[in-house]
């Protein structure tokens, strides 16, 4: 499922010519919206849900659903990233929370 | 033009404080260009009759402030310019624009004045005035004593009468204005205020009712150069004058008009009292008050006036002033506040004291105005500076004052000024630009404008206007930027040492800003040695805004159980906007924590200024006790 951006949170990265999320896109399929610079994904269809977006956003404004073929609506998969560190909380389709927290980096 | 700008500052404004900076930085071997918009120096000091608290006359200080600056080579006096646009060209210099007005005179000029005598086009611009001419020249007394034609009142060469009257040849119609560009190191702005416009008061019928008007008129009634040239007549009836009223705080404090105190009205009016009865052994003079403002040493002086002159003192502003025609007397209608009486008046004159309005100062390089309109730093640490580097206040245009106060503002402007042109640079950001996108978040997020994108993209902190908040760096998405001393490193290092150390004791990170939270903390560990600490793993910044919200993460999820930030109240943040930001990052962050199902109470801001120990234990006791109540972080 596509990422859904929170007008809320997102900030434009303060109307940049490119935000961070455009830049990360391996389909470049995230866009500012030139009236309210929000993020948008211009083409939900073609998603491949690698989360490179959700990871990078300075505001953590941008959340995916999880691909149904691993689990079914309301199943969720979100990312944390620390300075070194990336976590994943899984919450399952039968609210079950699974919590990973890994060093990533090591320079 | 061109000039070395190393060394060279640009002052904005010949008032007392414009003056005052020019020549003590001459005198301290800066190079100063000095720009004032009219076409003489001296600002409205040099069109009072005398100011207090000497009572000296206007040529007394700003006379001798004029010739040094005359005197010094390395300046430059540019009259009838403004400045129309600042920019910043390198590292620490402004390229400013000059607008540099046509004088129509040139400096042959031996103001005979035969040109006024011969100029046709003549206006009278207020009822107390003398009507003037579009070719004048400088009244009492002023800098330079050179004519000049005011382009808005002039016929044009058509004309040309001045041209044939001046016997030296010193008129010249075809002169046309020029724009240049300048570089220098700093700025100090001194270009004073507005006078709060007295006709918006409308039941004092300002501009409307003749014998109505301000204290600065009433300056000009004894110069030379004023309505009956230096006489304390009546304008209209040529009698001498009988009976003065003056209210104070015409248009201040008053949330209609000007909502704040300027301070100095109310010596200026008894200063005029004293004028009056120096000058006229039969005048009465009343004055309408709310209070009688006058601090410090000033009291003296009003005691002074008050027992010599015997001043009708009414506590009460008028609600109404009539004019009679027949008589032409202005009868000001009041309710006495302390005998709750009505009480009327008939007065020949009605003087105004009327406050400082904010300057009309073009926007330009994004100076912000502080609530009441005014320019002014840092109050009370740094007062003159403002928040783009290397600008300076000085004097009127920092808030309402004197010209004792101007004086001392542009003396620490000086300071200021200097201390920035012989300082070391400070401890600033390094970027590695092998991680950095160039998103230019830093760019918007730094307070001062010192992070500027070079010709690369590629940002830099300016090392010359950088003031090491960190504000940066706490932004930066792609952690690519480190302010010596407090990378991410040092996050990672105590994270580590809590994972190594495993164990159920509940262990907290504290970051503390170092102007006010860091001292109160370490006044905290003196009163407490220790007691109620246990577990809090301190951690100094120079600012909260730069705390990386990624910091906070690699905290939570390398199972530390909460994040405390310890910043300053926004309104008394150092670095303007850290407390608001690492604020924006929270709230952002928490959202995220309560999507993850990790308890949002496990980060936390708090505000406390230096003497706030208590209140900083107190948090920390309450912080602590809530992540008791959500027992350990599930990524322990
Ligand atoms: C009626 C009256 C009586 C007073 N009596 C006293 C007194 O007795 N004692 C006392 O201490 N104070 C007195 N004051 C206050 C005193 O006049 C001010 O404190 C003082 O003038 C402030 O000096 P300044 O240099 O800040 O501003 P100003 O004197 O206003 O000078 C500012 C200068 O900057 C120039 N300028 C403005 N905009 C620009 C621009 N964009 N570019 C270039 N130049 C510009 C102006 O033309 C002006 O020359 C009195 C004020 C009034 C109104
Ligand atoms: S990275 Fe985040 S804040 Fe920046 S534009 Fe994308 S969604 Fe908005
Ligand atoms: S440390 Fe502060 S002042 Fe320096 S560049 Fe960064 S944000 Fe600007």
């Amino acid at each position: 499922m596509p990422p859904k951006v929170d007008p809320h949170k997102c900030d434009g990265c303060k109307g940049e010519k490119e935000a961070i999320c455009m830049a990360i896109c391996p389909g470049d399929l995230m866009y500012l919206n030139e009236d309210t610079l929000k993020a948008y994904c211009r083409s939900p269809r073609d998603c491949w849900d690698c989360m490179s977006c959700v990871k990078a956003c300075p505001q953590g404004a941008i959340e995916t659903r999880l691909p149904y073929q691993l689990g079914y609506y309301p199943a969720k998969l979100i990312p944390l990233m620390g300075s070194k560190r990336v976590s994943w909380t899984c919450i399952g389709q039968d609210d079950k929370v699974e919590r990973f927290s890994y060093k990533n980096r090591n320079d | 033009m061109k000039m070395l700008a190393k060394g060279r500052i640009l002052v904005v404004g010949g008032g007392i404080a414009g003056l005052t900076a020019a020549e003590r930085l001459a005198r301290a071997g800066a190079g100063v260009v000095l720009v004032e918009k009219s076409p003489y120096l001296g600002g409205r000091v040099a069109r009072l009759h005398r100011y207090y608290p000497r009572m000296c006359p206007p040529r007394c200080g700003l006379e001798v402030l004029i010739n040094n600056i005359r005197g010094f080579p390395h300046v430059e006096t540019h009259l009838l310019t403004e400045v129309i646009d600042v920019k910043k060209a390198s590292s620490g210099i402004h390229t400013v624009t000059l607008l540099k007005k046509p004088r129509r005179v040139m400096d042959t000029c031996t103001a005979c004045g035969l040109c006024e005598t011969a100029c046709p086009a003549e206006k009278k611009t207020s009822f107390c005035s003398q009507a003037i001419k579009a070719i004048r020249g400088p009244g009492d007394w002023a800098h330079p004593a050179t004519f000049w034609v005011d382009e808005g009142m002039c016929r044009g060469r058509d004309c040309s009468l001045c041209v044939q009257a001046c016997p030296e040849q010193a008129v010249d119609l075809s002169q046309q204005p020029e724009e240049t560009d300048l570089d220098v190191q700093g700025i100090i702005i001194a270009t004073g205020t507005e006078l709060y416009d007295a006709s918006l008061i409308k039941e004092y019928g300002y501009g409307r009712l003749p014998g109505v008007i301000t204290a600065m008129e009433l300056e000009s009634f004894f110069r030379p150069d004023g309505p009956a040239g230096g006489l304390p007549v009546h304008p209209a009836t040529g009698e001498p004058l009988r009976r003065v009223a003056f209210i104070q705080c015409a248009g201040s404090r008053n949330a209609n008009h000007l909502p704040y105190c300027s301070g100095y009205c109310c010596t200026v009016t008894l200063k005029q009292v004293e004028y009056l009865h120096q000058s006229l052994k039969d005048v009465q003079t009343w004055i309408f008050y709310q209070d009688i403002r006058t601090p410090g040493n000033r009291e003296e002086y009003y005691r002074h006036v008050r027992e010599e002159y015997r001043p009708v003192f009414i506590r009460g502003l008028p609600s109404s002033i009539k004019y009679r025609p027949e008589t032409g007397e202005l009868t000001v209608k009041c309710v006495d506040t302390l005998s709750r009486k009505e009480v009327r008046g008939r007065f020949d004159l009605v003087v105004l004291a009327t406050g400082m309005a904010p300057p009309a100062l073009p926007e330009f390089y994004g100076i912000e105005r502080d609530g009441s309109g005014f320019f002014s730093g840092h109050i009370p640490c740094e007062p003159t500076e403002l928040r783009r580097p290397g600008i300076w206040a000085a004097g009127s245009v920092q808030s309402p004052m004197d010209a004792e106060e101007s004086v001392k503002s542009a003396l620490a402007a000086v300071a200021q000024c200097l201390v920035k042109l012989r300082q070391q640079p400070a401890a600033f950001p390094a970027l590695d630009q092998r991680k950095c996108d160039r998103c230019g978040r830093c760019v918007k997020e730094c307070p001062y404008g010192a992070c500027i994108p070079g010709s690369d993209g590629y940002p830099a902190a300016d090392p010359g206007d950088c003031r090491g908040c960190g504000i940066c760096q706490g932004g930066c998405p792609l952690l690519c930027i480190n302010l010596p001393g407090y990378g991410s490193k040092k996050i990672e290092e105590v994270v580590d040492k809590v994972l190594t150390r495993g164990g159920p004791e509940m262990a907290i990170l504290l970051f503390l800003c170092g102007n006010d939270a860091y001292p109160a903390w370490n006044s905290l560990i003196k009163q407490q040695k220790g007691k109620g600490l246990e577990g809090i793993m301190p951690m100094v910044v120079p600012c909260i805004g730069a705390v990386n919200a990624a910091w906070v993460s690699e905290a939570l999820i390398g199972g530390l159980d909460g994040v405390m930030l310890a910043g300053c109240r926004p309104d008394q943040c150092h670095h303007a906007a850290g407390t608001s930001l690492a604020a924006t990052r929270l709230d952002n962050l928490k959202e995220t924590l309560t999507r993850m199902r990790l308890e949002p109470e496990r980060v936390s801001l708090t505000q406390v200024t230096i003497d706030d120990s208590l209140k900083l234990f107190k948090e920390i006791q309450n912080f602590k006790s809530s992540l008791e109540k959500l027992g350990p972080n599930p990524f322990k």
